[in-house]
């Protein structure tokens, strides 16, 4: 029952991804401006709005973990993996939007990179989280989910400085087409194309989450039995 | 077709092909960590007990 739904999941993103392209290449008009080029917000922006909420999934995981890590171990440890999991997708997210909007960016621009408010906060989100899932990988010892944790909080603090910073400064980087100032927006033809791509996209960063979740999960138990081992071993 | 369509095309298929190279990447390291978790799971002598 569960792999058929799975199947069933993944063949619904799959369709999902193959028609966001089809829409995003073949429907879409060209921009007014900027021309062809204008297709990479197709893959850009659905990126850059996972990787924003799979932080905030991390964010709820490092929270949840500090607050249950004494009371409820079983439920502390949930967290940890949740938080683990939306550091790690979000970050494959957030290495999508910072290769794309150059590539944008050199055509539109004529640049590759500036270091305007946009561009720099994300760019410092992404070395938080790479930081943080460096130091689970590599840091020992028995608060290593504890600094983890407190480095995912403060981390997720960037993520509404990354959304504002268009709103906040005047920067390189256009203005935002949805909940800008007045005259934002998008034409209808090329909204839709953006919001199948979001949604093929969320489907794929649920997938591919829930999965990192799962093998974490995994670890835990394995480690978990093996600690309990060694110490029947001792008694 | 001219020079700045052909190269609108190039960078839009850059970015693209660099979209799904790093999402196939992950999926595939996601992958071979799950399959070396079962693998060292099942042949643990502690999972024999």
């Amino acid at each position: 029952m569960k792999k058929t739904f799975i199947l069933l999941y993944a063949a619904l993103t799959a369709a999902l991804m193959v028609w966001g392209f089809y829409q995003a290449i073949y429907v879409a008009p060209d921009d007014a401006l900027q021309g062809y080029v204008f297709r990479i917000i197709y893959y850009h922006v659905p990126s850059a709005s996972v990787a924003f909420l799979f932080f905030a999934v991390s964010l709820l995981g490092s929270i949840g973990y500090l607050a249950w890590r004494r009371s409820r171990p079983e439920w502390a440890q949930i967290s940890d993996a949740w938080a683990l999991a939306g550091a790690e997708v979000g970050v494959v997210f957030c290495s999508v939007v910072l290769t794309t909007g150059p590539l944008w960016g050199r055509r539109a621009w004529g640049i590759w990179w500036t270091w305007d408010a946009r561009l720099t906060t994300t760019l410092v989100l992404w070395l938080i989280y790479v930081s943080y899932l460096l130091l689970r990988r590599f840091a020992a010892g028995p608060q290593v989910q504890t600094y983890a944790a407190v480095l995912g909080i403060f981390g997720a603090i960037d993520v509404p400085i990354v959304y504002m910073s268009n709103r906040w400064w005047r920067t390189q980087h256009p203005a935002p087409v949805f909940g800008g100032s007045e005259g934002s927006g998008m034409a209808p033809s090329m909204a839709h194309v953006l919001l199948w791509n979001m949604l093929a996209w969320l489907c794929w960063g649920l997938l591919i989450l829930v999965l990192r979740y799962q093998v974490e999960r995994k670890r835990q138990q394995i480690t978990e039995k093996e600690a309990l081992d060694a110490l029947q071993a001792h008694i | 077709m001219d020079q700045a369509a052909v190269l609108d095309h190039q960078f839009v298929a850059a970015a693209y092909c660099v979209t799904w190279a790093i999402q196939l990447s992950y999926l595939l390291w996601l992958g071979l960590k799950w399959r070396a978790q079962k693998r060292n799971a099942g042949s643990s002598p502690r999972n024999s007990h």
